[in-house]
């Protein structure tokens, strides 16, 4: 009997505790919006062979609980609620639809990979939640705007990217041979697209193209296609393990292209290190890529105060976190973007006032991204990021060279 | 179930777990009515793999082949063919091919049935040559083709979208996804309850047909091939034609899951339909019980929620966050694995079995 009454007056002062609440809230506020939290979510591959990429949502976890500690943004906490899809694009409808029907996000921020984005963006444009800072360079983000206006990527685009490797090639070797390896999907099509576009009526000077499936296991026969053309420039627009077999095949094949690129998010200081088969290998040496982050594992920013900034943020944040991973800092440069858009759509947030933010950044200072390279968007401008440095492999490291170029569209 | 419980039981039993799955809704938040949805999808692939494997006895590592057939059926004939699948090029063989009365789309309820047909003529098709192989054999074989899958329907770009995929949401004939409600006889449900009622209606239809078509001298004659082979085929019992209708509908079976998780996920693509998938169904038949249909919802719980165990909701934030690590779901996933298989080797259904044993026995002492 006395727990029936202690149960009873336990409601009883649960509901007195919770009815003003209820009565008392103003009803102005867009979901995920409360007086002392704004909360936001996004999807990454937690589990499967994508997993690595999933260090993009960590990072930028930790930047938001940086910020949180330093008082959040007017007085408002950011939490970040980010949902393991697999890099299934199946499952990150699922999460989606978890995060925006039932946690009731403010926006969806940060979600990893192009068909995974693509297969959720008429839904969130229904529904009216903000997309934000897609992490893809997939340049339909910001091409088919006027019929999804509230989805936005973050960094440059793949074609753009692409670009500046055709110029690149022409300035240095007009009369280049030119040799393709791209993945079959749509990212490393729009990166051949791009080089295309770039190389203009010298298209013709791209003397083969290989592509190879992402789930195949092996493309040494590609690369010994791809020599037997005799090209002397190598476009090495494949990820992760093939962007190293590539170079290891290319060694082992004897091809000796005088200049070689590598796509940007391949990459990784990581991918570079193995290719280069500690130092075995020489075919990666000068090869040439294009950044828009600062490499943490580069030792040219040993004493950059953004790398040690970074470096700060992981060692408190991320336990048994790397501080050379370049995925953590990706993560950390477009959380530090959408602190700064939020700071901008006014005291109480709404989502149009953050989507109207979001199309008047300028920001010359955020920490993680290139000296030179400003995070800028306009009404007409939905691409944050749009300049971009060469660099050179340098044995074991990346080396910024030449000037901030701006990407074509 | 148990061939030890009495048929009255039996069906008791049924219509309980009907009732309690038209009533759950009423309880359960939208969002959790979603996941449920998903589990009645694995359900329905579990039970259509455990007539081919529980009861034939023949490993199939490949249905998420046959649910990609019957997912890509249903996207293709909902969006209204290859016009409307994007980046599709003007006046190409597959338009030409595409009759024109499907060009404005066909309602997603039509295509279920479409889209289990076409996967169960794509088992048969399959099952002809392939279950020829003995047992080691053949689960390589059709694991060949659950690998091989995305790649084909990557080839076939010009119908399949390709990488990209097919987007349904938005699609007039897909019911109720654009506005998020759908209107039933007596009450408007979301999109949500929509699918939970739509996935556990076709589930429950497909658990009684199944339920019948193996107590009938058919199902004695599936499990008699798996019994063994030698005396079935002394019997009479032509192996090659039992193994193969038994393939084809359990590729049934999977079509229609397939179609549902294409409805359910308004999207599909090549990445949908993994390799994984496949081996998450045989995990979902082993942890259920091979050869018990009691045991399924089990398995399609544990299919569902332990591939999301790094999104479930309602654990305590500490071992939340704990699971945020890349790989650690993973582990977890595994570990959570060997120890149901360890305590459980027949799966939930065969520990039901062995739980009702001691009543059953007297049951059937009593009345004899």
């Amino acid at each position: 009997m006395s727990k029936w009454i202690a149960l009873g007056s336990a409601s009883i002062a649960v509901a007195l505790v919770a009815l003003p609440g209820a009565f008392g809230s103003r009803p102005a506020a867009d979901p995920g919006v409360s007086a002392r939290e704004i909360l936001i979510g996004g999807t990454t591959p937690l589990t499967g062979e994508a997993s690595s990429g999933s260090g993009t949502a960590i990072g930028a976890e930790a930047y938001f609980r940086y910020v949180d500690a330093r008082g959040g943004v007017n007085g408002r906490k950011i939490t970040y609620r980010y949902l393991d899809d697999g890099y299934d694009p199946g499952r990150t409808v699922q999460a989606t639809r978890q995060l925006v029907q039932q946690d009731k996000v403010f926006a969806i921020f940060n979600s990893l990979g192009t068909a995974q984005n693509l297969a959720i963006r008429p839904f969130l444009n229904q529904v009216g939640v903000p997309q934000l800072f897609i992490a893809s360079g997939y340049g339909g983000w910001a091409r088919e705007a006027s019929r999804y206006p509230l989805s936005m990527g973050y960094i440059p685009t793949y074609t753009g990217e692409a670009q500046l490797y055709a110029r690149d090639v022409l300035a240095k070797r007009p009369r280049a041979r030119i040799a393709v390896l791209y993945q079959d999907d749509d990212y490393g099509r729009e990166l051949l697209a791009g080089l295309k576009k770039g190389l203009k009526g010298k298209a013709r000077q791209i003397v083969e193209e290989q592509s190879y499936d992402p789930t195949s296991t092996d493309i040494q026969s590609q690369i010994a296609k791809l020599k037997s053309s005799r090209a002397d420039v190598f476009m090495n627009f494949a990820f992760g393990k093939f962007a190293i077999q590539a170079f290891v095949y290319a060694n082992r094949l004897g091809w000796k292209p005088a200049l070689t690129y590598v796509n940007a998010v391949a990459a990784s200081t990581t991918v570079m290190s193995l290719a280069s088969e500690g130092g075995t290998n020489k075919r990666t040496n000068g090869a040439l890529s294009a950044a828009f982050f600062k490499d943490p594992a580069s030792p040219v920013f040993a004493k950059d105060s953004g790398i040690k900034l970074f470096r700060s943020i992981v060692r408190k944040y991320i336990p048994r976190g790397d501080v050379r991973n370049g995925y953590y800092l990706a993560g950390m440069a477009s959380a530090y973007s959408f602190v700064d858009a939020l700071r901008k759509a006014g005291k109480t947030p709404t989502r149009s006032a953050l989507m109207k933010a979001m199309l008047r950044l300028d920001e010359k200072t955020n920490p993680f991204v290139l000296k030179g390279i400003t995070v800028k968007t306009s009404g007409k401008d939905r691409r944050p990021l749009e300049q971009a440095q060469l660099q050179r492999w340098q044995k074991t490291h990346w080396v910024p060279v030449g000037k901030v170029l701006t990407t074509p569209k | 179930m148990s061939r030890r419980l009495p048929l009255a039981a039996k069906i008791a039993a049924f219509v309980l777990f009907a009732v309690f799955l038209a009533l759950l809704p009423n309880w359960i938040s939208d969002v959790r009515a979603q996941q449920f949805a998903y589990v009645g999808i694995f359900f329905i692939a579990i039970l259509g793999l455990n007539i081919v494997t529980g009861y034939c006895g023949q490993i199939s590592l490949g249905h998420g082949a046959f649910m990609a057939v019957g997912g890509y059926t249903s996207a293709i004939l909902i969006s209204g063919g290859p016009k409307a699948v994007a980046g599709f090029p003007e006046g190409s063989t597959y338009l030409n091919l595409w009759p024109d009365f499907l060009e404005g789309g066909v309602k997603d309820l039509y295509t279920i049935p479409i889209a289990g047909l076409v996967a169960g003529i794509a088992g048969l098709a399959f099952g002809l040559p392939a279950l020829r192989l003995p047992g080691l054999y053949l689960a390589l074989a059709t694991f060949g083709v659950a690998v091989a899958t995305p790649q084909v329907i990557r080839y076939f770009d010009g119908v399949s979208g390709g990488t990209a995929g097919i987007q349904l949401f938005g699609s007039p004939e897909l019911t109720g996804a654009t506005a998020n409600k759908v209107d039933l006889p007596g009450r408007t449900v979301t999109f949500n309850e929509w699918l939970y009622h739509l996935t556990w209606a076709i589930a429950l239809v497909l658990l009684a047909v199944a339920w019948i078509v193996l107590s009938t001298r058919f199902g004695r004659a599936l499990r008699a091939v798996r019994d063994s082979e030698v005396a079935a085929a002394s019997s009479g019992i032509s192996l090659a034609r039992y193994k193969t209708l038994a393939f084809g509908l359990s590729a049934f079976y999977a079509g229609i899951a397939g179609s549902l998780y294409a409805i359910a996920n308004t999207f599909v693509n090549p990445e949908t339909y993994r390799a994984d998938l496949s081996l998450a169904l045989v995990i979902g038949a082993a942890v259920a019980g091979l050869g018990w249909l009691s045991g399924l919802v089990v398995g399609a719980l544990f299919v569902y929620f332990l591939e999301n165990v790094a999104s479930l909701d309602f654990l305590p934030s500490g071992l939340e966050s704990a699971l945020k690590n890349p790989g650690v779901p993973d582990m977890v996933y595994g570990v959570v694995l060997i120890l149901v298989m360890l305590l459980l080797p027949y799966g939930v259904g065969g520990g039901l079995a062995r739980l009702f044993r001691p009543l059953t026995n007297r049951l059937y002492t009593r009345s004899s």
